[in-house]
């Protein structure tokens, strides 16, 4: 059902079009746009650009994630820890991260490992937040009942700690994917020979609007399905939780 | 003979300077093996305080409490406790959750599969196995502790207000089975209630405490049996020992809102 | 003192950095000293060079911010509290808010040309998102009591959007206001990147072909700060302006 708004959106802007309200020259009828997402599917090509991208995002948002836990848990749970990290959290905090990428160009080349790292960066800190706040808010009761049922304070991280710190942690990386695809269209619209970034850019760059608005709407259906997909995985995964609506 | 558990002189206070709250004064309380003793008080009296104190979670500010003539140094497993809030792990299934304490003790697969279907009788759990406690009522939540408590076999019960937050009827029942499970181990038991019904129907020692700060204001102890039926209650010896009590607990409680 | 101990990690950090670029094991073009760097942070404000960027990011960030304000807190309203409106526009924001707008470039620049316009225009819809959504949510939890309060001492329809839902949607418009804050500068700060047309986004893009570090770190910092400073005066406004609200527990 709540489809049904998109699709009068997509039936009204094919309208527009075929009766020439929209000029073509402004925006490329649904139809056309729709064509050339089918010829670029058919024709494979669009594959190999979709894997280079979500491998840079993919691996930044792993690193993010990888070191975002770990972090957010051993500062819950270490002082010394937390408050050594705390300002520079806190310093990296108003950063808008794309503006990091000329910096990180220049220290790593135009390759795929200042896209990496800028991502991995933008990603690290939603990460680590959700994971301290978890971590923190664990109820003292369960630390206690875990305690006295034999856990020691290394194991207490792993058994206790972290399971409880999940449902914040699952929100936290959520955040993290879709920072992770801006930062990520941001540095392929910079420089890029490959990915999604760079062809919506390189066809925008010649007029090819179908063409362009097809990847953008392929980006973005990829975009949302993920989202649905990462959340219908964590229900399964954490049936025990019960998640909002 | 060393009593099981031995309290003497315990004093706790929270925090420090101007804003420190005195929980407990001078605590001296001695609980033999096999007995069965209820605490009742007042609210904020600090009968939680005094198990936390016991279960080893907390350090006292002064005095000192054995088990078995030795000084508590911190939690364990020879004490199990039972909180006054359900402190399940709720991403373990009822399964998870009662064999907790045995994966900690590194036991094998089959042999603890088998002590946890022993404990989901005990405590009539059949079929919910599988189950995570957000799918479970907040009695069915209350058994499973208890399980989850009882499957380490611990030298002694902790039980923090383990009924408090549920309907009388669900209560019932669930006292019912605590003594039941009492008389067959013969466990020691240390539990805390506010409830003097309950605290009399389980308690072969009853302890009253006073306002806070909480100290030992009397003792009573249960002369008769009371079985394994509801037949107690018509016994006029009980009706009168919960009066007597109500009435000490009484002038705690409006001593403690005056 | 207390103060000192906390800010010492990042002492800490900045003076190892500045004794590493200074051992010239690192090239000092690449990885200049810290010092180098807040020195050319001091000299470009001191020439006046930033400021040109600067008033460009600033202005276009704060002017897509506005539009996004103006139209996205009626809209947000409406949504709330007409069930039309909300069956049609609820969905499209929802799906719409986690994907990339930024995808739009060269969409937008087609449309409204290279030049600060087509910046405006993404920075607008960008920042919609949040305003909207957060003003929607805030409409639709009022509470009834307040608005059958309202009516039984005879408020309009119309009235009661600005009497009594604008009011108590206030906090929660402040929320949508506070993301959108740093929506704002950052994609003004891409958009300048990608597109150019000045701005600390191409001032920074531009030290990057002229390989210097400085510069471009000196524009970060720059970009930062503003940011920051934005965020927090938006968080004071809405003490001053919220001052009767008080926090739910
Ligand atoms: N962590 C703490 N810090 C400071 N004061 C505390 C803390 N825990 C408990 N207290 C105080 O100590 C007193 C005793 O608390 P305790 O929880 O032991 O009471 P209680 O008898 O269990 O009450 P209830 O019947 O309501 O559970 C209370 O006045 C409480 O406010
Ligand atoms: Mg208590």
């Amino acid at each position: 059902m709540r489809i049904v708004p998109l699709l009068l959106l997509i039936c009204a802007w094919q309208a527009a079009a075929s009766f020439g309200v929209l000029p073509k020259t402004l925006l490329p009828s649904f139809f056309d746009v729709a064509a050339q997402l089918g010829a670029h599917v058919r024709s494979g090509e669009i594959f190999g650009h979709t894997a280079a991208s979500f491998a840079r995002a993919g691996a930044g948002c792993g690193i993010a994630v990888a070191a975002g836990v770990a972090l957010g848990l051993i500062m819950a749970r270490m002082r010394a820890v937390e408050r050594a990290m705390e300002p520079i959290l806190l310093m990296i905090y108003p950063v808008p991260k794309p503006a990091m990428i000329p910096l990180f160009m220049i220290w790593l080349g135009i390759g795929d490992f200042s896209k990496v790292a800028v991502i991995a960066l933008a990603c690290l800190l939603p990460v680590v937040v959700a994971t301290f706040n978890g971590a923190r808010s664990v109820d003292d009761m369960l630390i206690w009942s875990a305690r006295a049922r034999g856990t020691s304070e290394a194991r207490l991280l792993w058994r206790v700690v972290l399971p409880s710190a999940l449902p914040q942690i699952a929100a936290g990386v959520r955040t993290a994917i879709a920072i992770a695809i801006i930062v990520l269209v941001s540095s392929e619209f910079i420089s890029a020979e490959k990915g999604l970034g760079y062809l919506i850019f390189s066809y925008g760059g010649v007029g090819a609007d179908d063409a362009m608005l097809a990847i953008v709407i392929w980006l973005a259906a990829l975009g949302y399905f993920l989202d649905r997909g990462y959340l219908a995985g964590l229900r399964r995964v954490m049936r025990w939780h019960a998640f909002a609506h | 003979m060393a009593s099981c558990l031995d309290l003497r002189a315990v004093v706790m206070r929270y925090g420090a300077g101007p804003g420190a709250v005195n929980a407990l004064e001078s605590i001296d309380l001695a609980v033999e093996d096999h007995e069965f003793v209820t605490i009742v008080g007042p609210s904020g009296c600090g009968k939680s305080t005094l198990l936390y104190l016991v279960g080893g979670f907390l350090r006292p500010t002064a005095g000192s409490l054995q088990l078995r003539g030795k000084e508590i140094a911190g939690p364990g497993p020879d004490r199990g406790i039972v909180f006054q809030r359900y402190s399940l792990f709720p991403w373990l299934t009822v399964r998870g959750n009662i064999g907790y304490g045995l994966d900690e003790q590194g036991m094998a697969k089959a042999e603890r599969d088998r002590i946890v279907d022993e404990y989901v009788q005990l405590v009539h759990l059949e079929g919910f196995e599988e189950r995570y406690p957000r799918e479970l009522s907040g009695g069915m939540q209350q058994r499973v502790a208890l399980a989850q408590t009882l499957a380490c076999e611990p030298d002694i019960l902790l039980m923090d207000e383990p009924f408090g937050a549920l309907d009388a009827q669900t209560r019932r029942i669930l006292q019912d089975e605590v003594r039941r499970i009492w008389r067959r181990d013969t466990k020691t038991v240390l539990f805390v209630t506010h409830d003097v019904e309950e605290a009399v129907a389980l308690g072969t020692r009853i302890v009253v405490m006073s306002a806070r700060p909480g100290r030992i204001k009397e003792m009573f102890v249960r002369g008769f049996d009371v079985g394994d039926g509801e037949e107690f209650e018509a016994d006029p010896a009980f009706a009168e020992l919960k009066l007597r009590i109500w009435r000490s607990v009484k002038e705690e409680v409006e001593a403690a809102r005056a | 003192m207390p103060l000192l101990t906390r800010f010492l990690p990042i002492a800490v950090i900045l003076l190892l950095w500045e004794a590493v670029s200074r051992t010239g094991y690192v090239n000092p073009n690449v990885f200049p000293p810290v010092s180098e760097i807040l020195l050319r942070w001091v000299q470009i404000f001191w020439d006046g060079r930033i400021y040109p960027p600067l008033w460009d990011t600033m202005w276009r960030a704060l002017a897509g911010l506005t539009a996004a304000i103006a139209v996205g807190v009626p809209l947000g309203l409406l949504m709330g509290r007409v069930r039309a409106a909300e069956w049609f526009f609820e969905p499209l924001f929802s799906f719409g808010f986690p994907l990339p707008k930024i995808a739009l470039i060269p969409l937008y620049v087609h449309w409204f040309g290279l030049f600060s316009l087509s910046k405006v225009m993404l920075i607008f819809t960008d920042c919609l998102f949040p305003i909207v959504l957060f003003t929607y949510h805030g409409a639709r939890g009022l509470s009834s009591v307040y608005l059958w309060s309202a009516q039984s001492r005879g408020t309009g329809r119309v009235r009661m959007f600005w009497r009594v839902v604008l009011p108590l949607s206030l906090a929660s418009i402040y929320d949508g206001v506070q993301v959108a804050v740093v929506v704002a500068v950052l994609v003004a700060v891409v958009t300048e990147m990608v597109s150019g047309g000045g701005g600390l986004g191409e001032l920074m893009i531009r030290a990057y072909r002229f390989g210097d570090v400085r510069t471009a770190f000196a524009a970060l910092l720059t970009v930062s700060l503003a940011g920051y400073i934005l965020y927090k005066l938006a968080q004071w406004l809405r003490g001053r302006l919220l001052f009767w609200h008080v926090a739910e527990v």
